[in-house]
């Protein structure tokens, strides 16, 4: 047996090595598909939270909306007014007793941060709807575009952009408190990490290992996000084309370029 | 008799207790450059963006070719958008799409255009408004005069029939206001039908075939540009008339 904080970490690794790739692997899995699906499940309800009513709509169509706005304010307020950890438990144990469905646990732990996720995505992109300006849309639906397609073609791809810095943190945020799905038997990170610690009682030694996995995954996580953001921004350079048939008559003009001549300009 | 376009009867219009519209009448006919005038709050954005169905009437009748499309169930909305084109004072480029783009997205989803002739059009318009060589520039790299020069075209390639431009030069830094206005004057000349808000008075005279008043949600006077604005007879269109100067 090895006698050194060191020398315990070593062999912990030789020993759960594939026990703790296999939790991370879950844990990844959990947190990025629930944070896509809880992405799907905030635009869908963003989306129908900013629908307007139209000229003429029916008593019953309103009705439905209503109806529809309700349930969503509910939705919202619930999972974001209550813990993850006990949200886990309720679907969990309330489908298996009551609905008769013994869940996968990793479609379960799926499951439920997705539902969580979107309710605080649905805040956050209607947040990102909210701040483009008012007069888009009014230009949009000026040319006869639709409220989807005003929504899909000119809105959401400005509004995810001005929101991605959020949905990275969701992401994060899924990556770490996904461990609290431990208890509902998902094989994640944390979950394997308890079988391990247990068996040498090294619990100081495999905690230490799993936050050194935990940080290394979200700050990787973050580093990729930053690296999409620049590129979504695109080039800050546009081409001025001298002629419509001759390609060579082009000039650049750089982001540089523009400031060199509000400097110039500035200086008079 | 010349061809109504636009007809307008009786329109009404509040914002919860604050009656903007009071029932407003006028027609233009095809080919016709109608300028409004009128105070600020008069009720101008809202008689257009009625026209447009940005807002609701209260009451009254919109006749486009006679047809009331507050109504008439056989008008279809986005052939209406379409055919009535809108060109606002904050210009309102999309902007997660480049100037070429702009121009397309319309003509593609709401007329069903393919790309290529999409683009074809688009050019032949930035061409017209002077923005091509612009076409890969994104909106936030343009001067205002620019944008609203590319909202013209993106407007003109939906082929409308009508222009609705409300203080299109509102926003502009005054060395830019004659593009815009030159742009909008050739428009006129080839026969365009345009209802046109402005403050511009210089050219309800020079390119106006009817001006038209509003005070206090109704129209006050109205008539040829000479008239309205040589001889004006309401105690407060001259009082404008004279903050004009
Ligand atoms: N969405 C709205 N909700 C409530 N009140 C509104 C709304 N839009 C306009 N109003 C009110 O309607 C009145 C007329 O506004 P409108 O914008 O039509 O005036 P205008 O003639 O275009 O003025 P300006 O020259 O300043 O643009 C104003 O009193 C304004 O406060
Ligand atoms: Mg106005």
């Amino acid at each position: 047996m090895p006698t050194t904080f060191f020398g315990w970490v070593g062999f912990l690794l030789q020993q759960y090595g594939g026990l703790f790739f296999s939790g991370t692997c879950t844990t990844l899995l959990i947190a990025l598909s629930g944070t896509f699906f809880g992405f799907i499940i905030g635009l869908l309800v963003a989306i129908v939270r900013t629908i307007e009513i139209p000229r003429g709509m029916g008593l019953f169509k309103r009705g439905l909306r209503k109806l529809a706005h309700m349930l969503i304010a509910v939705y919202i307020q619930v999972f974001r007014g209550t813990p993850m950890i006990v949200q886990a438990m309720v679907i969990y144990y309330g489908s298996m007793q009551y609905l008769g469905i013994d869940m996968d646990h990793t479609m379960a732990a799926i499951l439920i941060i997705s539902i969580n996720t979107g309710a605080y995505m649905a805040e956050i992109i209607r947040g990102g709807i909210v701040s483009i300006d008012k007069g888009q849309f009014e230009a949009a639906h000026a040319i006869g575009m639709t409220h989807w397609q005003t929504m899909t073609s000119v809105v959401l791809p400005q509004a995810i952009r001005n929101i991605l810095p959020s949905v990275g943190n969701e992401l994060i945020v899924n990556i770490k408190d996904s461990s609290v799905l431990n208890v509902i038997s998902v094989s994640e990170l944390f979950f394997q990490a308890k079988s391990a610690a247990g068996t040498y009682f090294k619990y100081f030694e495999v905690y230490f290992i799993i936050a050194c996995i935990y940080f290394v995954l979200t700050v990787t996580v973050s580093r990729i996000l930053r690296f999409v953001e620049k590129k979504m921004d695109g080039p800050d350079s546009y081409v001025i084309c001298g002629s419509q048939s001759d390609s060579r008559a082009e000039i650049v003009i750089s982001k540089e370029q523009e400031k060199e001549v509000d400097r110039q300009w500035q200086s008079k | 008799m010349a061809e109504q376009v636009i007809s307008i009867r009786n329109l009404t219009k509040a914002f919860g207790s604050n009656q903007v519209l009071r029932g407003i009448d006028f027609d233009a006919n095809k080919g016709e450059v109608v300028c409004i005038i009128g105070s600020s709050g008069s009720g101008k954005s809202t008689l257009l963006r009625c026209i447009n169905l940005l807002e609701n009437p209260d009451g009254g009748q919109i006749l486009y070719h006679g047809r009331d499309i507050l109504t008439d169930e056989s008008v279809s909305m986005p052939k209406y958008h379409a055919k009535v084109g809108m060109v606002f004072q904050q210009f309102n480029l999309f902007g997660n799409m480049n100037v070429l783009e702009n121009c397309v997205a319309g003509q593609m989803k709401v007329l069903g255009r393919s790309h290529a002739e999409s683009e074809k059009n688009a050019l032949k318009y930035l061409e017209k408004v002077g923005m091509a060589e612009y076409r890969n520039a994104k909106p936030r790299q343009l001067s205002g005069g620019q944008k609203q020069r590319v909202v013209i075209a993106r407007t003109l390639a939906m082929d409308p029939e009508v222009i609705l431009f409300d203080e299109p030069t509102s926003a502009l830094d005054p060395e830019m206001v004659g593009e815009v206005l030159s742009v909008m004057q050739n428009l006129a000349q080839e026969g365009m039908t345009m209802l046109v808000v402005t403050h511009e008075m210089g050219f309800a005279r020079a390119v106006a075939t009817q001006v038209v008043f509003m005070d206090q949600g109704v129209i006050a006077e109205q008539g040829a540009p000479d008239e309205v604005l040589g001889n004006p007879k309401h105690e407060r269109l001259k009082s404008f008339l004279r903050s004009m100067l």
